[in-house]
């Protein structure tokens, strides 16, 4: 006779007969891991396959192996020929500029190449023809182009001073990645053209990009390094193909983690589910488990058997979401296609798969745990008693649940770039869970203590939120969730569009102007005020250098020798823009020193921004050095200022006094605010005839890209938060599919005394529609609540929102909670009175 | 085959039911001694205690005090693990409405317990006793496949391929139509005669309990006779 517990082979023995081959019982189970890893796994393996994509064409997405980068002016020969030592050099221009065709005009990204571009990659042209760079006027323009200046290919159009023909439309720029946020839309054109255009003078605001390709076997991180050695004053601004476009990559990164921790608050809600439904099962087996009791199977016996059935089942649902996961990549691929680069064919990143499975797994145990442990408590009198006392609670699941959850804690955090906001990401969920599960029982509490209602419609509604077996608090718990998070990614969306729309228009200028001629300033104001008299004009010096030295005199920090930059102090990475003023800029408060007089011609002098200065412990009186075109400029730190970012205004970190850097060769900036009657046509189209080398630069045109961008956004995190209310809804399911019998019971009841079927359907509905105000309530209430915390303290914008969207968002789900309840409620309706009561 | 221990010994048993505000006595003071091979039959009317004094001396349910020794095995100083493991091979019970498991065949259903008990040869035991109940033909149905005298054979099978030491029987025929049911005690008298267990039923038939050797008669938790049938 064998006393100890079944082996695992044995309780598979047993479990498997047990075991219906669709999972009958346990379906719900299988539908909630599915979802949940189907989700993680295409999340996952769309964003491994992204920054797969960028880490694999790091060479065509850059245009070379390394990309060096310096404002204001073009490399010179020395410089040239020691990048040439390394290999093959293609030189660029870019800049903004100004495309006119008849009245029409558009800004544009300027980006004008040498005969070797691209060294890496083809571009493609509409028509499917491959091109090179263009030669002489040639021109190739992005389709936006084309569209804002009316043209088609062949026509004529001016940049600057110089006429251009339009020979073919872009369709796929190799290295557009790489360049990152534009102002406009692309124009191609010879290497020359800016030159001849007039639009490369001292002063103007270009930027000048050389890419290498190197021969085989160099190192791009020695390379940077020897050049840092041999030019530290240089500027130069490095990129290599490892990290071609660090924007995208930090964008996929971030935006894959967000969506992979929306997916796992999913997960969570298919937990409640997993929860329900394995209770259920286990209830279910009472009998058969006090059977297995009688013929000799103890609790341990019990816990493997049910284990290894619970087990095989949320490996079926895992390994269908995994695969479902992986499926559905390219689908998703190709609406991603222009966006970022993806391969369109089906992509198995092994990691991706490993931590979808892992956390589905995490959270079937976690929430499995405790109704296994309670099943192994059934006791074998269960057969010959009707009566069994309620069973005590049992503590033994705390320690598998609490392990599952830290697991899952760890996962998260080993996993994520920025553990910090993961860990509050965590956090916050496991707070708005704690908080929905209380208001879930707290509505439950209250509607049993309500007075009883009249009407029988009503009264049944309400009783049926708080009777025994009732789920109120799960289902508000897993339903509330997913409909907070559309109000709340509608509140955010819409009051971002919101400060986008009305809030930065009202605070920001009109135009924006770069490259206006200092010797043509008033010309330049009078054209403005020709057109609108009243437009508020302000004009800045605008030059660009970097930072190479700061600190006390005689003590100074030399960038180029610095480690790493310290936190905050990101005015020490490359070149960024200059200026030097009288007076203090608007928007701006003197916390430290003192301003100097107008027309200051001592000691040069620089004011700098508080926030900068703490970084990098820079106190009045200190000294810093910039590098201006190649000249060193040092200057003594007069004063300590804060700036109002708000003011959408210009705004520097360093101003200096104008005795340290009139004298070198720049341009101004300028900005232009009108008032909010009078068409803008007719002054955009006199400055660009005006100032054809300057850039005019319509805030407009920028909030409309960005609202663009934020749509799209929207749309991908919607999709995640929407796999969250398909979950709540396997749970809605779950728990009427545990009430059958319950429901079956009253039902026939009712009909035995007369109720009509639509009187039952009402009744369900009126239940339901009950549920539906609770659920509305506790979403808006918590969605805005969190939204409006989120625009007001984190992002410090105005609270704008669309309530119009919100309620219409919030609406549409709760629409779609009762039809589905509904419909799984109609079976309740068939249910044959005579037939039903022989069975009760 | 007897033994010189008794199969059932039993001193000042009690069962106490409910709870600490409102304890319900089941059982109050049952002394017995059973020899291993007798037949005994428990009757009783309904609430006497019969089912419970069963449920306790199977192992089914602990007794609340007293002493009670099974076959060697003291049960009053388990706990329900415990006396799961003391009936694996030791006890063997058929119940009034079968409780066969119903997502399992007729040969997994009586080989579960010798599989519980660790017997390497469980379903070939299994096939054998199915045979011996007249059901060699209807291994691989499934309760619901079976008619109810089918079901009790498949318990009663069950029940004692594992050679158990005793047999409980509550009502076995309790489900049944007179001409099975009759069929169902004989069967269970020869497949006992055949093992030489210790047979206990509970029964409200007055015919079946003078074919065994010896009647109990419970009235409110107490043996109120004792007599050879």
């Amino acid at each position: 006779m064998n006393d100890n517990t079944l082996t695992w082979s044995q309780a598979w023995r047993i479990a498997r007969r047990d075991l219906n081959a669709r999972f009958r019982g346990l379906r719900l189970l299988v539908v909630c891991l599915f979802l949940g890893t189907a989700a993680l796994a295409a999340i996952g393996t769309l964003t491994a396959a992204i920054e797969g994509e960028l880490a694999d064409r790091g060479q065509v997405i850059l245009g070379g192996d390394l990309e060096i980068e310096v404002w204001q002016r073009s490399l010179n020969d020395e410089e040239r020929a020691a990048l040439a030592e390394y290999g093959t050099l293609s030189h660029g221009t870019r800049m903004q500029a100004m495309a006119v065709a008849g009245d029409a005009a558009a800004p544009v990204e300027l980006k004008a190449v040498d005969t070797r571009w691209p060294l890496y990659g083809t571009l493609m042209l509409e028509g499917g023809r491959t091109a090179g760079a263009p030669t002489g006027n040639q021109a190739w323009l992005a389709q936006g182009a084309m569209d804002r200046l009316g043209i088609s290919t062949g026509d004529r159009f001016r940049v600057g001073g110089a006429e251009l023909v339009a020979a073919g439309i872009i369709a796929d720029e190799p290295d557009r990645l790489s360049e990152g946020f534009q102002l406009g839309p692309t124009v191609i054109v010879a290497e020359d053209v800016p030159l001849r255009a007039g639009l490369i003078a001292p002063g103007a605001m270009y930027q000048s990009k050389t890419r290498v390709a190197f021969s085989p076997d160099v190192d791009p991180e020695v390379v940077e390094d020897e050049l840092t050695e041999r030019f530290p004053e240089a500027g130069f601004d490095f990129r290599s193909r490892d990290r071609a476009s660090p924007g995208a990559d930090r964008f996929v990164g971030r935006m894959g983690e967000f969506l992979t921790l929306v997916g796992l608050a999913a997960l969570v809600i298919a937990g409640i589910g997993i929860g329900g439904g394995v209770t259920s099962y286990l209830e279910a087996r009472r009998q058969s488990i006090a059977t297995l009791k009688v013929l000799g199977a103890t609790s341990a016996d019990i816990a493997r058997i049910y284990a290894l059935q619970i087990g095989a089942a949320a490996l079926a649902g895992t390994m269908a979401g995994l695969l479902v996961g992986v499926l559905v990549t390219p689908a998703l691929a190709v609406a991603l296609q222009g966006l970022l680069p993806v391969g369109t064919g089906v992509v198995i990143d092994p990691l991706a798969l490993l931590l979808a499975a892992g956390f589905g797994l995490l959270i079937a145990l976690v929430f499995a745990a405790t109704p296994l442990v309670r099943a192994r408590s059934f006791p074998a009198m269960a057969l010959m008693r009707a009566r069994i006392s309620p069973l005590m609670r049992d503590r033994a699941a705390l320690p598998w649940m609490l392990g599952g959850l830290a697991a899952i804690a760890v996962l998260v955090l080993a996993t994520s770039r920025e553990p910090l906001l993961a860990g509050g990401f965590l956090l916050g969920a496991a707070a708005v869970f704690g908080l929905l599960a209380s208001l879930g029982t707290g509505i439950a509490r209250l509607s049993a203590r309500l007075p009883r209602p009249a009407n029988p419609l009503v009264r049944n509604a309400l009783a049926n939120l708080h009777r025994p077996g009732a789920q109120t608090g799960a289902l508000v718990t897993a339903l509330g969730f997913g409909l907070s998070a559309f109000v709340l990614l509608a509140g955010i969306q819409s009051a971002i569009d919101g400060n986008i729309q009305r809030s930065v228009p009202a605070q920001a200028p009109d135009y924006f102007v770069l490259d206006v001629p200092r010797d043509r300033v008033t010309t330049f104001e009078t054209l403005v005020r020709e057109r609108h008299p009243e437009a508020e004009i302000r004009t800045v010096p605008a030059l660009r250098g970097a930072v190479l030295a700061y600190g006390p005199e005689g003590a100074m920090t030399r960038v180029s020798e610095l480690e790493e930059i310290p936190d905050g102090a990101w005015a020490l990475r490359g070149e960024r823009g200059l200026t030097y003023a009288d007076a203090l800029p608007e928007g701006n408060r003197l916390v430290q020193g003192t301003w100097w007089r107008a027309g200051h011609s001592g000691e040069p002098l620089v004011s700098v921004d508080e926030e900068f200065a703490t970084a990098i412990d820079l106190k009045v009186g200190d000294k810093i050095t910039v590098g201006v075109l190649g000249v060193e400029r040092t200057a003594r730190v007069a004063n300590l200022r804060t700036i109002d970012w708000e003011s959408m205004g210009f705004n520097y970190v360093l101003v200096f006094s104008a005795n340290t850097l009139a004298d070198a060769p720049h341009n101004l900036a300028a900005t232009i605010d009108l008032p909010e009657s009078g068409a803008t046509g007719p002054l955009l189209r006199d400055l660009v005839r005006a100032f054809p080398s300057s850039s005019v630069i319509e805030v407009g045109g920028v909030l409309a890209e960005a609202r663009t961008i934020l749509g799209q956004v929207g749309i991908a995190t919607f999709a995640a938060a929407s796999v969250a209310v398909l979950a709540g809804l396997a749970v809605l399911i779950g728990a009427i599919a545990a009430a059958r019998a319950a429901r079956t019971n009253d039902t026939v009841v009712l009909r035995v005394l007369g109720a009509s079927r639509g009187q039952i359907l009402l009744m369900q509905l009126a239940e339901y529609a009950l549920l539906a105000v609770v659920l509305a309530g506790v979403a808006l209430l918590l969605g805005a609540g969190l939204a409006w915390a989120v625009i007001t303290q984190l992002f410090e914008f105005d609270w704008l929102p669309d309530w119009g969207m919100m309620v219409a968002v919030l609406s549409g789900g709760l629409v779609f909670v009762v039809a589905v309840a509904l419909a799984g409620s109609l079976p309740l309706l068939r249910a044959k009175p005579a037939q039903a009561l022989r069975a009760l | 085959m007897t033994s010189p221990l008794p199969a059932v010994s039993a001193r000042n048993l009690t069962l106490t039911l409910g709870t600490p505000a409102a304890p319900v006595e089941i059982l109050r003071g049952i002394d017995l001694d059973v020899p291993t091979g007798e037949i005994c039959a428990l009757l009783g009317p309904s609430g006497s205690g019969k089912s419970s004094l069963m449920a306790v001396m199977s192992g089914l349910e602990r007794a609340s005090g007293g002493t009670l020794n099974v076959a060697g095995a003291d049960f009053t100083m388990m706990d329900e693990d415990g006396l799961a493991r003391a009936r694996r091979g030791r006890i063997g019970i058929v119940l009034q409405a079968f409780h066969l498991l119903p997502t399992m065949t007729a040969l997994e259903n009586v080989a579960t317990p010798m599989e519980l008990a660790g017997e390497a040869d469980a379903q070939e035991r299994a096939r054998q006793e199915l045979v011996a109940v007249g059901l060699g033909h209807r291994l691989a149905h499934y309760p619901t496949q079976l008619s109810g005298g089918e079901q009790q054979r498949v318990a009663i099978a069950r029940a004692i391929a594992p050679r158990p030491r005793l047999i409980f029987a509550d009502e076995p025929t309790g489900n049944l139509d007179v001409a099975t049911g009759h069929e169902i005690i004989e069967l269970l008298f020869a497949r006992r005669a055949e093992t030489g267990a210790t047979l206990f039923v509970i029964t409200h038939d007055p015919e079946l309990a003078e074919r065994c050797g010896r009647v109990l008669t419970m009235a409110d938790g107490r043996i109120a006779s004792d007599r050879r049938a």
